[in-house]
C-alpha cells in the first residue's frame, strides 16, 4: 500500500508495520514537537468520534500530511483507552470503521478484495461464503437477512458497496477487540489531561440525562412479557422478537445495561455483540431510531398472545401506556 | 423386571451406538423406565464407559448435548463453558399441521417431505456436501439432520437463526423476490412482474415454482384449474377465470422468461407457493432446536422408550425408501403373548397385522412396539 492508502486505513496490519519501522518511540510521539500535528489530529479523531459518531476527513496533500495522519491513529487509540469508558470505546471503534467505509465505497474492487483478505473474508468474484456473510452482515435489517439474498452453493451474491459494509463491521470489531485489552502508558493521561477530563465530564453528564423513569412491569402487554420470559429462560428469540423487545423497552425508557441484562441468560450470550445490536436499534450508534412495531406486524411474526385488554389497542406501547394510567 | 427394560437391556448388550464426535466433551442425559426425572450432567471419558452405562441401566431414553463443553458434567451452563455446537435440525410431526388423523406411517411420510426440502436447501443453497449431512430417524415421529461441517460449530444462535429463517422463509421480502414494473403503453399504464428463475436463493426458487404452477394450471381441465386457483386465499371465481383465460401458450412462454403481465391476484399465488417450498421446522410460536446451542438430542443407536425403535442413521439416498417399521426395528421374531387395548392395523417388518382387541400372540418386535406405545400390555 502507498502512504496515502495507509493514511486512510491506519488500523491495517501494513500501517502498523510501517509505524513500527519508523522506529519512533512513544515518548517522541507524545512529547516531540515534530508530532504536534499528529497529536492534534489524534485528539480530533476522538472528539469527532464521540460527538459526531464518525471520524471526519482532513485533506491529505503531501507525504507529510499522510505521515501525521498515520501517527494520529495510535495517538487517538491511546486517548480513548485512557478515558476508560466502555461505551466511548465502542463508539470510537464504530466511528473509525464508518470513516473507512466512506473511503472503501470509492475504492476499486481489487482494493476492496485485498482489504477483505486481512479479515479472513474470502471474496470470489461477486460472491462471499455465507458463513463470512453471517459473521458481519447487519441481519437485523430485512434487506440483509439471508433469506432475502441470492444464495447458491454456499455463496451469497454481493455488490461492492455491500462488501465494504461487511468490512466496516469487521474493522469495527477488530478495533474494538484490540482496544478492550490494551493499556496506554500513564503519560498519556498527563499529556492529554484536559482533553480526557473534558470528554469524561461531558459524557457522564450525558449519561445522567437518560433518565430511566418508573417502569411498571406488570403492565407490559402479553407479547412483551412472553419475550422477556423466553429471554430470561435462556431460550433463543427470533430476530424479529429481539427487535420488538428492544424497541419496546427502549421506548419506555430502559437503558442499554438493563436491556442487556434481560438477554444475558443465553448460553452463547455475547455481551459485546448484543450491546452493539441494542445500540444500533435504539439509535445510539446509528442514524435511525427504529420504532416499536404495531400489533398487526407482531401478529404476522407469530409473537402475539393477546389478552382481553389487547382488544382495545393496536400497538403494544398503547397497551402499556393505557394500563399504566 | 419390567418387560421393556428387559428387552432394552438385551439390546444394550450388543448395541450399535454411533458415538458423537468430540465424545468426551458432551453432556449425556438419561431417563429410566418408571421414572420421569432426567439424569443430567453426565459425561464419559471413553466410549466403553458409555456402553457399560447403557448395559447396566438400560435407560428408556438416552441423549447427548449438541454442544460440547470444557466441563460437560458441570451443573451450570457457566461452569460447563460452552465451546461450540453442532448444527441440528429437528423435523418432527408435532410441528406439522393437520397430522392428527393420519396413521403413524402416513405421518412419517409427511415429515419425510420436509426432510427432503431441508436437504435440498442445505446442499443446493448452503452448499454443504452430502458427506456433511447426517440424517437420523428419531425413533419416534421425526428425523434429525445434523450438519457436521467444522465451520458451523462456532456459529452463535443468531447466525443459526438466520439459517433457520432461510429454510423456513421467515422474514422473506416478497417485493425483493418479484419486482413490480410499470410499463407505459400509449395512454395507460400497465403493471408487470418480473421473476428470476435463473437466480439462486429464494428468488430463483419461487420463480421456478411459479412457472411450474402455471404449467400445472394450464395442463388442467378448466374446472379443475379454477378450483385449484380458488384454493388460494383471496382468489375468487372471477379472478381465477381471468387468470385461466389469459394463459395462452404465448403467455406461458413469457412467464418462462420471467415476465408476468397479469397482476391480478398474482401476489396471492406466490404466498402459498412459498409455504409449499419452505420447511416446516417448528410451529409459529415455539423455538426450533437449531438455534438453541445447548439442546439435548437422542443418541444415535439408542432405543426410544416410547416406541422401542432405534435412532437409526440413514443415507441421503435412502430417505425415499426408508421405512422406520422395518429399518429401525431391532427385536426378533419370537412369539409373545400380549393383550391389545384396541384393534390394530399396521405393517411391520413387511408383515401386515390386523389384530382384534384382546389377547393374541405376536412377534417380539411388534410386542415391544405396541407395549412401548401403550397400545398393549403383557
Ligand atoms: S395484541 Fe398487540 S399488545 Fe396484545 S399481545 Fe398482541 S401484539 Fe402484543
Amino acid at each position: 500500500m502507498e502512504l496515502f492508502e495507509l493514511a486512510k486505513y491506519p488500523f491495517m496490519k501494513e500501517a502498523k508495520e510501517w509505524v513500527k519501522n519508523e522506529k519512533v518511540s512513544v515518548e517522541e510521539i507524545l512529547f516531540d514537537e515534530l508530532y504536534e500535528r499528529a497529536r492534534e489530529r489524534g485528539v480530533r479523531r476522538v472528539r469527532e468520534a464521540i460527538e459526531d459518531g464518525i471520524v471526519g476527513e482532513i485533506p491529505l496533500v503531501d507525504e507529510a500530511d499522510c505521515i501525521m495522519e498515520i501517527f494520529s491513529y495510535p495517538v487517538a487509540r491511546m486517548i480513548v483507552i485512557s478515558i476508560e469508558n466502555e461505551y466511548l470505546l465502542r463508539r470510537y471503534a464504530l466511528a473509525e470503521a464508518k470513516k473507512a467505509y466512506l473511503h472503501m465505497k470509492i475504492e476499486p474492487f481489487e482494493f476492496i478484495k485485498k482489504l477483505s483478505e486481512e479479515f479472513g473474508i474470502e471474496i470470489n468474484g461477486n460472491e462471499i461464503h455465507f458463513l463470512d456473510y453471517l459473521k458481519y452482515a447487519p441481519t437485523w435489517d430485512f434487506k440483509w437477512k439471508l433469506v432475502n439474498r441470492d444464495l447458491k452453493n454456499g455463496y451469497v451474491k454481493i455488490e461492492k458497496n455491500e462488501i465494504a459494509r461487511l468490512i466496516q463491521e469487521a474493522i469495527r470489531k477488530k478495533i474494538y477487540d484490540e482496544l478492550i485489552y490494551a493499556f496506554a502508558p500513564p503519560e498519556v493521561k498527563k499529556v492529554f489531561k484536559n482533553e480526557i477530563m473534558s470528554i469524561r465530564s461531558k459524557f457522564s453528564f450525558k449519561n445522567k440525562e437518560i433518565k430511566t423513569g418508573e417502569i411498571s412491569h406488570q403492565y407490559f402487554p402479553p407479547c412483551i412479557k412472553n419475550l422477556i420470559n423466553s429471554a430470561k429462560a435462556g431460550l433463543n428469540i427470533p430476530h424479529v422478537g429481539r427487535f420488538t423487545l428492544v424497541t419496546f423497552l427502549n421506548s419506555i425508557g430502559m437503558d442499554t445495561e438493563e436491556i442487556l441484562k434481560i438477554f444475558s441468560s443465553s448460553p452463547d450470550f455475547n455481551s459485546e455483540k448484543t450491546r452493539y445490536q441494542i445500540e444500533h436499534i435504539t439509535g445510539k450508534i446509528s442514524a435511525t431510531i427504529y420504532s416499536t412495531p404495531k400489533c398487526d406486524t407482531i401478529r404476522t411474526w407469530g409473537l402475539c398472545y393477546p389478552d382481553e385488554f389487547c382488544k382495545k389497542v393496536s400497538h403494544p406501547l398503547y397497551y402499556y401506556r393505557r394500563r399504566k394510567k | 423386571m419390567n418387560f421393556l427394560r428387559k428387552k432394552f437391556s438385551s439390546y444394550y448388550f450388543h448395541p450399535k451406538i454411533e458415538f458423537p464426535e468430540r465424545f468426551d466433551r458432551r453432556e449425556y442425559a438419561f431417563i429410566f423406565f418408571n421414572e420421569d426425572k432426567m439424569h443430567r450432567h453426565i459425561s464419559f471419558p471413553s466410549t466403553i464407559s458409555l456402553e457399560t452405562y447403557l448395559k447396566m441401566n438400560a435407560p428408556a431414553h438416552a441423549y447427548y448435548s449438541s454442544a460440547y463443553y470444557r466441563n460437560p458434567s458441570a451443573g451450570t451452563m457457566k461452569e460447563k463453558e460452552w465451546m461450540g455446537a453442532d448444527l441440528i435440525f429437528d423435523l418432527d410431526a408435532d410441528h406439522l399441521p393437520d397430522v392428527e388423523n393420519l396413521s403413524y406411517e402416513e405421518t412419517l411420510e409427511k415429515v419425510k417431505l420436509e426432510l427432503k426440502k431441508l436437504v435440498s436447501f442445505l446442499t443446493e443453497d448452503f452448499g454443504f456436501s452430502k458427506k456433511d449431512l447426517k440424517i437420523y430417524f428419531s425413533g419416534s415421529r421425526g428425523y434429525h439432520c445434523h450438519v457436521i461441517n467444522k465451520k458451523v460449530l462456532s456459529l452463535d444462535s443468531q447466525e443459526r437463526r438466520e439459517i433457520v429463517d432461510y429454510v423456513t422463509a421467515t422474514g422473506i421480502n416478497l417485493n425483493g423476490v418479484m419486482k413490480e414494473r410499470s410499463i407505459y403503453k400509449e395512454k395507460f399504464r400497465d403493471k408487470t412482474f418480473e421473476i428470476y428463475p435463473m437466480e439462486g436463493g429464494w428468488r430463483g426458487r419461487i420463480a421456478r415454482e411459479i412457472i411450474k404452477f402455471f404449467h400445472e394450471i394450464k395442463s388442467m381441465e378448466r374446472e379443475e384449474a379454477l378450483s385449484k386457483l380458488m384454493e388460494i386465499e383471496g382468489i375468487g371465481r372471477r379472478t381465477a377465470e381471468e387468470i385461466y383465460n389469459a394463459l395462452t401458450d404465448e403467455r406461458i412462454k413469457r412467464i418462462e422468461y420471467g415476465k408476468i403481465d397479469q397482476t391480478t391476484g398474482f401476489k396471492r399465488i406466490a404466498k402459498p407457493l412459498i409455504k409449499k417450498i419452505a420447511v416446516s421446522l417448528h410451529s409459529e410460536t415455539d423455538e426450533p432446536v437449531t438455534t438453541d446451542v445447548k439442546r439435548l438430542i437422542r443418541l444415535p443407536g439408542s432405543l426410544h422408550g416410547k416406541t422401542g425403535l432405534r435412532v437409526t442413521k440413514l443415507e441421503i439416498d435412502e430417505i425415499e425408501n426408508f421405512s422406520p417399521l422395518r429399518d429401525a426395528v431391532v427385536f426378533g421374531e419370537k412369539e409373545i403373548k400380549i393383550k391389545l387395548v384396541k384393534p390394530i392395523n399396521t405393517k411391520m417388518m413387511e408383515n401386515e397385522f390386523n389384530l382384534e382387541k384382546g389377547e393374541t400372540k405376536v412377534p417380539e418386535y411388534l410386542a415391544v412396539f405396541l407395549i412401548a406405545r401403550k397400545m398393549a400390555t403383557l
